[in-house]
């Protein structure tokens, strides 16, 4: 009996007891399906964060903040679990940058040089001479490095702009009273903030340069000039000490992307004492969170396949029970026990087989039919076309069916074991 | 004459200890080529253990069985499964054929466990069910035929690999007399133009003594039959029983 043979004689044999059998391919239906899909999202979503990343750009942005800082925001995150307070060390003060530290870092082999330091500070409002209301806003200043943000009209204002410029984020320019996101381009808006301690509104005038187009990992907030960020943080902090307002907590840089590698750079930031946090890294938090959500759910699916496997387990017991009698004639007639034990886990591999190939095809196609129904007029992603939620490959698809069929193998080896083993007299004997 | 099985001091024992049974107690026999035997005993006897031993299903206490001249007790698993398939064919009282298989495919199972080809497969079992006269049925289910016809079917399979001895264990058992008679005939047409050695289990002793010879057994011991028994004689280089038992 050949390979081809045995596999003939497995399906066959499946095929004697048909409500069995698919009852028992339907629970591995269940688990091979549950996993597939997760699968494909898992690979559609961590698509479009690399092809959101791509068209970012700003490979060559970093933010530096001194190492005691970053200590300190994760034992605060950690809620100081491991209890032990850390000792105090000058270098490694738990706030900002000493100017030592930034004259260091200024030096070091890889940065570029000018340090552009994140200016922490609230906007109220922004609102428009077309409109009576006012609306929340976050607002940051153009990045230092090679940003692309998609946009859907206008450009992104230039860094060095003396001007007051800003990019709005998608949304605004309706809501500001302009007809469309065009009919912005060039008009003025308002921009409004407190000082933190007299409290008084002052009302900064600035030109609208662009509108960003939508996009999951697009910058959180919309875009500003330097210059319009260093006014209205000054106005915020008129009333700070000197050597409050001049506190660096964090810088944004470019390093030299020719001369070292991302993580080469963190290296270095690092024996400096320093903490360096790039695109990458925030791309990565966003893709842990996907990334435990779709643990959670193949969990799921994983205990559905344990649950699949006892069922193998019982149906290939049935069916060594049922055909006692005709594993003893096959033994007295000379087959092997290896080639019994074969039999039996080949049915136990093609149970596994055809569970998995049909949970896998049918995500297929409900994952390819729910991606046209998001995309869909009203769909809850209509507005990101090319974002496949379900991303079937062949590298998440076979190893789900291959995975299956060894758990169906291991599954199938005690009935198989039970079967091979049978005393042949008494296997004919069998009532 | 040729011995194609010598059995000696062979004991099989049941149970363990307190519970143990001695089924067969120091059995010394020999198996002519191309003679039929009748294993005859009451229910009890020892007869169907006997004949398991012989065909090499169940393993001895103690004891050796040679076939061909080859000792079994010294044989690998592989080696004896190979024995088992190329030298013996096997007739049961039950069938045991597959049912929901057709013909054909009943009859070919020697031969797929040989691991020989499709082609060849279906000529042999071709040749072997023309031999019990049912080729016309080859494509039929196994549970459309009648008894007579299952019985004939698994003579067919038991021959379709050409063996040296067949095993037949109260063939007629699940027959009624005509179509038990028609099997008879085929067994005997078997053992006598083509020289296949025929050992029968039977309780029944009309068949038995159309063999040639009769081994009964009584308590795990042979009480007749055997070569040197005074009832039996040579005649034409085939031991026969002077006496015929029962009578």
């Amino acid at each position: 009996m050949g390979l081809f043979e045995i596999i003939t004689t497995a399906n066959h044999n499946l095929l004697r007891n048909k409500a069995r059998t698919i009852l028992t391919i339907l629970a591995i239906f269940v688990g091979s399906f549950t996993i597939a899909l997760n699968s494909a999202i898992n690979t559609g979503v961590n698509k479009f964060i690399d092809d959101q990343t791509a068209s970012l750009g700003g490979e060559d942005y970093i933010m530096i903040m001194p190492e005691g800082a970053v200590e300190g925001m994760s034992s605060l995150a950690m809620g100081g679990a491991s209890g032990a307070p850390t000792e105090y060390n000058p270098d490694k003060t738990m706030s900002a940058f000493t100017d030592e530290q930034l004259n260091r870092l200024k030096e070091l082999d890889g940065i570029n040089g000018e340090l552009y330091v994140t200016k922490n500070y609230v906007v109220d409002y922004i609102t428009s001479a077309k409109t009576d209301k006012k609306y929340n806003i976050n607002v940051m200043a153009m990045p230092p490095g090679d940003f692309n943000i998609a946009m859907t009209a206008g450009s992104l204002p230039n860094r060095d702009s003396k001007k007051y410029e800003i990019a709005l984020q998608s949304g605004y320019p309706k809501a500001l009273g302009f007809d469309s996101d065009e009919d912005a381009i060039g008009k003025t808006v308002t921009i409004t903030v407190r000082d933190a301690v007299t409290k008084k509104y002052k009302n900064f005038e600035a030109t609208v340069v662009g509108v960003q187009a939508p996009g999951v990992v697009a910058v959180n907030g919309s875009v500003i000039t330097v210059s319009l960020q260093d006014a209205l943080y000054d106005e915020v902090t008129k009333y700070y000490p000197d050597d409050q307002k001049s506190m660096v907590y964090s810088v944004q840089t470019k390093f030299d992307t020719s001369k070292y590698t991302e993580s080469e750079i963190k290296a270095i930031l690092e024996e400096n004492g320093f903490y360096g946090f790039t695109i990458s890294d925030m791309m990565g938090m966003i893709r842990t969170f996907f990334d435990v959500i779709m643990i959670v759910f193949t969990i799921f699916g994983a205990i559905a396949l344990v649950a699949a496997a006892i069922g193998i387990i019982n149906t290939l017991l049935m069916s060594v029970e049922e055909r006692t009698r005709e594993i003893g004639l096959d033994k007295a007639l000379g087959m092997s026990s290896t080639k019994i034990f074969l039999n039996f886990s080949f049915e136990a591999i093609a149970l596994g087989f055809w569970g998995s190939a049909v949970g896998v095809g049918v995500a297929m196609l409900v994952g390819n039919l729910a991606n046209t129904v998001v995309h869909q007029p009203g769909g809850f992603l209509e507005a990101f076309p090319t974002f496949h939620l379900f991303n079937f490959t062949l590298q998440n698809v076979l190893p789900i069916i291959i995975i299956v069929m060894v758990i169906a193998f291991v599954a199938g080896t005690v009935p198989a074991w039970k079967a091979a083993h049978k005393n042949p007299i008494d296997a004919l004997r069998y009532e | 004459m040729n011995k194609v099985i010598e059995v000696k001091n062979l004991v099989k024992v049941y149970g363990k200890r307190s519970t143990a049974f001695e089924a067969l107690k120091g059995i010394n026999l020999d198996i002519f080529d191309g003679e039929s035997v009748a294993i005859v005993g009451k229910s009890g006897s020892g007869k169907s253990t006997l004949m398991h031993l012989l065909a090499l299903l169940d393993k001895p206490t103690s004891g050796t069985i040679k076939v061909d001249g080859i000792d079994s007790t010294k044989l690998s698993n592989r080696e004896l499964n190979k024995l088992r398939n190329r030298t013996f064919g096997f007739v049961f009282q039950q069938f045991f054929m597959n049912p929901n298989d057709t013909v054909l495919e009943n009859v070919v199972l020697p031969l797929k466990i040989a691991g020989i080809g499709g082609r060849e497969r279906r000529n042999l079992a071709s040749k072997a069910l023309e031999t019990v006269g049912l080729e016309e049925r080859i494509k039929f289910k196994a549970t459309d035929l009648s008894g007579g016809q299952k019985q004939r079917v698994c003579i067919a399979r038991a021959i379709v690999n050409d063996p040296k001895i067949l095993f037949a264990d109260e063939p007629t058992g699940n027959l009624d007399s005509a179509t038990g008679d028609k099997v008879i005939k085929l067994l005997f047409d078997l053992n006598k133009e083509k020289g296949v050695t025929l050992i029968m289990v039977t309780h029944d002793e009309d068949l038995a003594r159309l063999c040639d010879r009769q081994i009964r057994i009584m308590d795990g011991k042979i009480v007749e039959g055997l070569p040197d028994d005074p009832k039996g004689e040579w005649v034409d280089g085939k031991w026969k029983m002077k006496v015929t038992i029962g009578a």
